[in-house]
């Protein structure tokens, strides 16, 4: 008897999941193949994180229909979250922008135009202000969820072309500690191994992530290896909150915000007090540093280490903290046969993240849990190309494409070699970093800047004082986007751009892997691929300025089809000029090599046949990693060729305990910290739109602990005032035994003024990385009412 | 009516319990389990948004330690929703509130 369409489909997806595992079913579906559940099926990535997932796009009829994950990939291993299964429901969503829309002043409508209009005005603002305010008075602000193709391109004309280095983008806000942690700990960027450690480490420590909510499919990948070694793998999580990732911790570290500096610290102490380090990787590979020019020996590091005992550390940090449960993570990291550490925003987002991912790098290198397999200090990146657009691909106002720093000449001159432009022409000075690009806007430097797919005005710290600057009418905002935003509402011309999949490039994530996403469907009528934009955008600039070295930048893209030669030309420039020869050389990874790989290729790949295995799965490694053997100067295994390391060596860095820019007093006496939620990501302008995610968290709440609810009369669901020094929040309460006590946390999606908590939080930032400290902050709370019934609010 | 393929990951020790549970949800289909504590599933429920509670619901039962979902077809709805026979509860406008 012949199935029905359903029961077909229904059989596609069980032989799925059970082919996962292994199981045979008594059923298959061999000889009844028919385009039941889609005409063909697009690889890609999936958008919604930075974890990389690979996925099959179902396309029938035109239309994206259904989604499974890619078993042979090695990011994901086929398993996908709810939130990446429901993505392509944004494709077709009918509040997408599709005309440009544009205003002269900001109090007027919007009124639609033409994108020849939208293009000329767009060059005319940018033109004139370079004209009258000189060059630094333009910037451009981007996004860990562009492609590589589109903030290459984008930086490209900004340097290149209007001869600034105000170039900067929302890895900012959640990556650059990671950055500078990496820099100055092992003298390169991005990790060393990456996921397929997970399959092999014996110890997890797990710090300031809740990865079950932010990372769910790597957390099921530790899940996994838990589950099948219960007693050999053991998970430490390190939060001043008990999240669902703590479900599955042995030990979990409950300790006042701020204070896991000491913890980190104290753990380095048991590991010397107990010999757990291993002395030959430390006297081989490793230096002992106090800043970057003044170097020490163990001794003085011992001596440093000194006034960090599990029993101080317990004492400054509070909550459940005790001498031993401090001692015996130390022995539980030393002793693995391989421990991997991930991290998120609790440590970037920080006053001291740099400092904080040194000491996370530190344990490493002391006890040599590095560079072998099960081994690694992984940092987990938030969104899906900030790794691989803006750190690799000159996005941020410091760096220029291929890891080169603005400020080398040499560096710099590589560049413009490559680009056919004049020597001299991208300016030596770093431009201004994301806090000092909206402050200059707050004092009328900046006359015109372009933000793509982001939303500062809801995104930024103490957003209130940065908006007032965005509402300036002496500032000419553009944005690219899918969706209006609170940053759209703020803007002068918006441009309506094609979303993943409804067009081709490259995402790299977090370990240090490049996928691309071909276009498999078409955008809606009138929206455009971001390349095709900043290529017609510049030959205008180019007319209006009367300068044919921007016209230069673009040239080899003229006349090129958007979807895919368009993407593939910028691509093929980045990869084969800027990465050559750099420890990000992606030579190997050209669209034709990417295009049959399930899964990418990891950096460095030099060449196309050695992409084709997949990449360098352990940077720094002779044997695994070409440039370790290209690079190497001796017979060493290891070989540590990072650009910011001339010494060649991993650095143990002596960081001291040092808290918040703010900590909780009289007058505020609560810690805030904020954070993500499974369903929502980021500010909710595509989330927010997909009614699944919004039912399920329609509404940013406050989550209280009972005992700190129970001595305010607070019950759940009362309203709550959130306040700080710099705004206020209204939101329902959750009373949970998550934060702990004298803590709230509030999640970070929702979009309505009033639970806006980046209007509440502090815009202090590291002095290095220049990333603000988002997650920690005072605040006092007070019930304002009972429940009050709530409506999520999305801008229209 | 979207269907979605799940290995759900339980502790093997409750299997039956789990299994016995899972029986009084009409929207899932077992097709199989293995000693690792596998289950494969298929969920098939009148919306996404049925889907995406029901999977929540799963994840906080005891002895379910992960809902996994490696398939996933959503035609009926996108078919339904491009028709306007299926109208999403929520309207995003600035004056919901
Ligand atoms: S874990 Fe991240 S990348 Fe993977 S499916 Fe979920 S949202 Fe997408």
């Amino acid at each position: 008897m012949g199935l029905s369409r359903r029961e077909f489909i229904k059989r596609t997806a069980a032989l799925s999941a059970a082919s996962y595992v292994g199981m045979h079913l008594p059923f298959s579906l061999e000889g009844k193949a028919r385009a039941a559940d889609a005409d063909r099926w697009v690889r890609g990535s999936c958008r919604l994180c930075g974890v990389g997932c690979r996925v099959d796009l179902g396309i029938k009829n035109g239309k994206a229909v259904a989604l499974r994950g890619v078993p042979e990939s090695r990011t994901n291993l086929g398993y996908v979250c709810m939130k990446g299964m429901l993505f392509y429901k944004i494709l077709g969503h009918p509040e997408r922008l599709t005309k440009p829309l544009y205003r002269s002043t900001k109090t007027d409508k919007f009124k639609e135009i033409s994108w020849d209009q939208a293009l000329d005005i767009a060059a005319k603002q940018f033109a004139d202000s370079v004209r009258k305010h000189g060059s630094d008075s333009v910037a451009y602000y981007g996004s860990g969820q562009a492609l590589t193709e589109e903030t290459y391109l984008f930086q490209k004309i900004m340097r290149g072309g209007l001869q600034t280095n105000n170039v900067e983008g929302n890895p900012r806000l959640c990556m650059a500690s990671a950055v500078g942690g990496y820099l100055t700990s092992f003298g390169a960027d991005e990790p060393i191994g990456g996921y397929a450690d997970i399959d092999q480490a014996s110890c997890f420590f797990i710090i300031g992530s809740n990865m079950a909510e932010a990372h769910p499919v790597v957390f099921r990948r530790v899940m996994k290896r838990k589950l099948d070694n219960p007693n050999a793998v053991k998970i430490i999580n390190v939060d001043p909150r008990i999240s669902p990732t703590s479900r599955i911790a042995d030990m979990h570290l409950q300790f006042k915000p701020g204070t896991d500096l000491a913890i980190l610290n104290a753990m380095a102490y048991v590991i010397l007090e107990e010999k757990l380090y291993d002395e030959e990787f430390i006297s081989n590979y490793s230096t002992f540093r106090q800043s970057k020019k003044v170097e020490v020996d163990f001794d003085t590091y011992r001596k440093f280490i000194s006034d960090y005992s599990p029993e101080n550390a317990a004492e400054t940090c509070g909550g459940n903290i005790t001498a031993d449960n401090i001692r015996q993570a130390a022995r539980w990291f030393a002793k693995s046969n391989g421990t991997v550490s991930m991290w998120t925003m609790g440590i970037n987002q920080r006053k001291r993240g740099v400092w904080a991912n040194n000491l996370i790098h530190n344990l490493h290198i002391l006890t040599g849990q590095l560079l072998k397999p099960g081994a690694d200090s992984l940092s987990l990146t938030g969104q899906p190309n900030a790794c691989g657009g803006v750190r690799e691909g000159g996005g941020l106002c410091h760096i220029l494409p291929g890891h080169r720093l603005v400020k080398k000449e040499k560096l710099r001159n590589q560049v413009e070699l490559a680009w056919g432009i004049p020597k001299g022409r991208i300016p030596p000075k770093p431009g201004y970093h994301t806090m000092a690009m909206f402050s200059a806007i707050n004092a009328g430097k900046i006359k015109a800047i372009w933000v793509h797919c982001t939303s500062p005005a809801q995104s930024l710290p103490n957003a209130d004082l940065y908006r007032k600057g965005m509402k300036r009418e002496d500032v000419f905002i553009v944005t690219t986007d899918i969706f209006p935003t609170k940053t759209t509402e703020l803007a002068n011309l918006v441009l309506p751009t094609a979303f993943h999949f409804e067009k081709t490039g490259v995402y790299g994530c977090t370990e240090r892997r490049s996928q691309i996403t071909p276009k498999a469907v078409d955008p809606p009528a009138g929206a455009r691929p971001e390349v095709w934009i900043v290529r017609e955008w510049a030959l205008r600039l180019a007319r209006e300025l009367n300068d044919p070295v921007i016209k230069k930048c673009v040239e080899p893209f003229i006349g090129k089809e958007e979807s895919f030669d368009l993407p593939k030309a910028i691509w093929d420039e980045y990869s084969q000029k800027l990465t050559k020869g750099r420890d990000n050389d992606l030579r190997g990874a050209t669209y034709d090599v990417l295009m049959k790989m399930a899964d990418g290729v990891q950096w460095p790949a030099p060449t196309e046949e050695f992409a084709l295995t997949g990449g360098t799965v352990k940077k720094f490694v002779r044997g695994m990693d070409p440039m370790a053997d290209s690079e190497a100067r001796d017979d060493k295994p290891y070989q540590f060729y990072g650009p910011a390391h001339p010494d060649r060596k991993l650095w143990i860095w002596l960081r001291p305990q040092q808290g918040p820019a703010e900590t909780p007093d009289a007058e505020y006496p609560f810690y805030l910290s904020t954070g993500r939620i499974i369903d929502h990501w980021h500010t909710t302008s595509m989330t927010g739109r997909i009614p699944e995610l919004m039912r399920a968290n329609p509404y940013a709440f406050v989550e209280i602990n009972p005992k700190d609810a129970a001595k305010l009369g607070i019950k759940p669901g009362d309203m709550v005032e959130v306040k700080s020094r710099r705004g206020t929040n209204v939101l329902p309460a959750k009373i949970y035994e998550g934060p702990i006590q004298g803590m709230v946390f509030v999640y970070w999606h929702d979009m309505f003024e009033d639970r806006m908590i980046n209007r509440v939080t502090k815009d202090a930032y590291d002095p290095g990385s220049k990333e603000p400290e988002f997650k920690i902050c005072a605040c006092r709370i007070r019930k304002v009412s009972g429940p009050k019934p709530l409506k999520p609010y999305i801008v229209s | 009516m979207p269907i979605g393929g799940f290995v759900i990951s339980i502790d093997p020790s409750m299997e039956k319990p789990i299994l016995k549970n899972l029986e009084r949800f009409g929207d899932i289909e077992i097709h199989g389990t293995d000693d690792s504590g596998n289950i494969v599933a298929v969920i098939d429920t009148a919306t996404s948004d049925e889907m995406e509670k029901l999977v929540k619901t799963l994840s906080r039962m005891d002895g379910i330690l992960t809902v996994g979902l490696t398939y996933f077809n959503a035609e009926d709805e996108i078919e339904k929703i491009e028709a306007g026979e299926f109208v999403p509860k929520i309207s995003f406008g600035k004056k919901n509130n």
